[in-house]
């Protein structure tokens, strides 16, 4: 497992003194710092409104920052969005695409969009495979599909992108058992193959399974970041919620 | 890129069901109105081709050229298959004499009532109202469906420009609603060609403007639908807005227009009009009989003194009295309906100005005028028959007096002959091989062009400034 920064030199994505604050004055994301190196898996752990989500716009570019940089390999997302994103692969928690596309179609979107042009039929199938999509429902239309399918979809189409490194935004959520478990085993082989990933999720378990580093976030702040190494042996579960309850009594104070 | 996007919107929309009930509405409803079209315009040809025939024969059967008249019968135009405009609404036919003004009467639906409640339905109907709305309800969610399905979100963790993606969502758009109206499109033309309807290089000319046309009123409504759905986050919303900017633009503005106009530049009736020449002509009459009683008096009294040529000096006098108030009463009269004319003209003008603030309108006049059956479509053929009314009347007064007749029945009375009754008839007919003959002029192709080139323009503008619109809003839409 290759997970720490001495080790990997530049980080592939970086927060620096990111915050955004919404038109309506909420601050959901507070002065943040994280990097995440390649062949690394960042989670990020906390409740709804914690500013996960929000982390993941700023380093798409989808929203603007109040102040602070996202980078994707060094380069802004803000200033350079279109340079960062070809640096970048997304998959999102409700992963739909286009239900009357075959899954096939919707990869050869993708793909193409995320300028990839010699990607052929086979090398779709191939991908289609790995991520453990029968033959027989490829040339199915996406409105037939699981959510578990449409997720592995989603998957492939990051993989195809081959993108350095991948956001996920709560990729497990609504996810069966099995289908939890397939889906970690991808992220690890995607890990392994070098990619830096950084995870917004609620669910620790998964979090505790993959990640190298995690961080809990709450009121748009880290106020937590730990290796996995130093983890290790402690109850994650535990560990969140004596957090969150210590975070929770610090800001009533 | 932009190929990549484009593709994309085509394909997500043929492989939609929209797609396939739009094909089959537009085609079954494009194919069915030009057939009953090239039915209804065949028939009306026979029926023109009729009458010219019998009006011909009824000439030949006259024989004084005292007598001498003719009818008139408007030519059915092929253009009218595909936009009818005007042509049921004003009359056929007119007299031609040297007594009666040139005047159309008796149209299609003076006729046949029924047919004005359920007017005919042609391409230009089928373009204005139900590909408007086709186009809207293939767009009203181009924008913010997607992002309602989450997938603005994955495009844009692509390296993809705001501008390429609007400009994408516009064309393909386009394009997916310009397939399945241009097939039966093609096809429609191709049966006007099948069934054997005349028509000339011109006219083919001007088919392909009105297509022209179309598609740029169509693209207004694409591009405006791509606006709606980029300047909100619901489609349920951008539906109902859209529906509503439709309801405004294409059914309260252009009659709004025209009621304005009748608001803000008022006309009198034509009744009122007449009110008015008669209380002139009472007033006029009633000061003359006054003054005239008075000169009686006046004459009376010095009756001693009058001779005979006093007296016819005083007829003379009168007689050119009551002429002075004739041409008064003329004069008057004329004034008034130039004035009313004027008035016309000038709402006219202004209903048509409103109206245009809708693209529907513009559409509708600029295809009426392409077709040859806008409102000048009256005019012109009256302005036609007027020329051949003169040409006609010389004809029959050349006629007349080259074979001495004056007219009418000459009563001689002569001490050897005692009483003769002579009429102008001659039995044997009358030699009118040589007479004028009624035909409307042709348009040239630029002539009809001319007109239509602000309405043009007006759509071309509409639909720039809508995609203007558009691609601003895209660029500030909330892409989460």
């Amino acid at each position: 497992m290759i997970n720490t920064e001495s080790n990997n030199g530049q980080p592939r994505l970086q927060a620096v003194d990111l915050s955004k604050r919404y038109e309506d004055g909420v601050l959901a994301l507070d002065s943040v710092n994280f990097s995440v190196y390649p062949g690394q898996v960042f989670a990020m752990l906390g409740g709804n409104g914690a500013g996960k989500t929000t982390a993941i716009n700023l380093f798409l570019n989808l929203i603007e920052p109040t102040s602070g940089e996202a980078f994707i390999q060094g380069i802004s997302a803000h200033r350079e969005p279109l340079k960062a994103k070809a640096n970048v692969a997304f998959v999102s928690e409700n992963v739909m695409l286009y239900p009357n596309f075959t899954a096939m179609q919707n990869l050869e979107f993708f793909v193409r969009l995320g300028g990839k042009t010699e990607c052929g039929t086979d090398d779709l199938r191939a991908v289609l495979r790995r991520v453990g999509l029968p033959d027989e429902v490829h040339h199915k239309r996406l409105k037939g599909y699981s959510k578990g399918m449409r997720q592995k979809c989603g998957i492939a189409i990051a993989i195809l992108k081959d993108a350095p490194a991948i956001l996920l935004d709560e990729p497990t959520s609504g996810l069966d058992p099995k289908a939890g478990f397939d889906f970690i085993r991808l992220l690890e082989s995607l890990r392994d193959e070098g990619k830096a990933i950084l995870m917004s999720t609620h669910d620790i378990f998964r979090a505790r399974e993959v990640a190298d580093v995690v961080a809990i976030m709450n009121n748009g702040r880290i106020i937590m970041q730990e290796n996995a190494s130093t983890l290790s042996g402690k109850d994650l579960e535990q560990v969140y919620m004596q957090y969150m309850a210590g975070h929770n009594l610090e800001t009533a104070v | 890129m932009l190929g990549t996007l484009i593709q994309k919107e085509l394909r997500a929309i043929i492989l939609s069901p929209k797609f396939t009930a739009t094909f089959a509405v537009c085609s079954v409803l494009l194919l069915l109105s030009v057939f009953i079209g090239i039915r209804e315009y065949k028939q009306t040809v026979a029926q023109h081709e009729t009458a010219v025939q019998l009006a011909d024969q009824r000439i030949q059967e006259i024989s004084s050229w005292h007598g001498m008249r003719d009818k008139t019968y408007r030519k059915p135009d092929p253009l009218q298959i595909l936009v009818s405009g005007l042509t049921y609404d004003i009359g056929r036919w007119s007299s031609i004499d040297s007594r009666s003004t040139v005047k159309l009467k008796n149209s299609a639906f003076s006729d046949d009532p029924i047919f004005a409640v359920f007017r005919f339905v042609d391409f230009a109907f089928i373009v204005q109202i139900v590909f408007s709305l086709f186009a809207i309800l293939f767009t009203f969610d181009a924008v913010n469906g997607e992002r309602e399905n989450g997938t603005l979100r994955l495009v844009f963790s692509n390296a993809v420009p705001r501008a390429k993606y609007i400009i994408g969502k516009c064309l393909g758009s386009w394009l997916g609603l310009v397939v399945p109206i241009c097939i039966p499109i093609a096809l429609s033309l191709l049966m006007i060609n099948i069934f054997g309807v005349p028509m000339t290089a011109g006219e083919w000319g001007r088919v392909a403007l009105l297509v022209a046309l179309s598609l740029l009123y169509v693209t207004l409504f694409v591009v405006m639908g791509v606006f709606v759905s980029s300047l909100t986050k619901r489609s349920s919303v951008s539906f109902l807005l859209s529906l509503v900017v439709w309801v405004l633009l294409v059914l309260i503005i252009p009659r709004g227009g025209v009621l304005a106009a009748g608001q803000l530049a008022s006309v009198p009736r034509l009744a009122e009009i007449e009110g008015l020449r008669d209380g002139h002509a009472k007033n006029l009459w009633s000061q003359h009989r006054k003054e005239m009683e008075e000169r009686f008096l006046a004459r009376h009294d010095a009756r001693e003194e009058r001779d005979d040529d006093d007296m016819w000096a005083e007829m003379k006098f009168e007689d050119s009295a009551r002429k002075d108030v004739q041409i008064q009463i003329e004069a008057y009269e004329v004034r008034l309906m130039e004035d009313w004319d004027r008035r016309k003209a000038t709402q006219q003008r202004l209903a048509l100005t409103l109206s245009r603030f809708s693209p529907a309108a513009a559409y509708q006049l600029a295809a009426q005028t392409l077709a040859g059956t806008d409102l000048s479509l009256k005019p012109r053929n009256e302005e036609a028959m007027r020329t051949y009314r003169k040409e006609f009347n010389q004809y029959v007064d050349e006629k007349q007096a080259e074979g001495g007749h004056v007219g009418g029945i000459q009563i001689s009375i002569g001490s050897d002959e005692g009483m003769k009754i002579t009429t102008s008839r001659d039995n044997a007919g009358l030699d009118i091989d040589d007479r004028p003959r009624y035909t409307l002029p042709q348009q040239q192709l630029a002539a009809v062009i001319q007109p239509a080139v602000t309405d043009f323009g007006l759509l071309a503008f509409g639909t720039i400034l809508l995609f203007a619109g558009a691609f601003v809003s895209f660029l500030r839409y909330d892409l989460r």
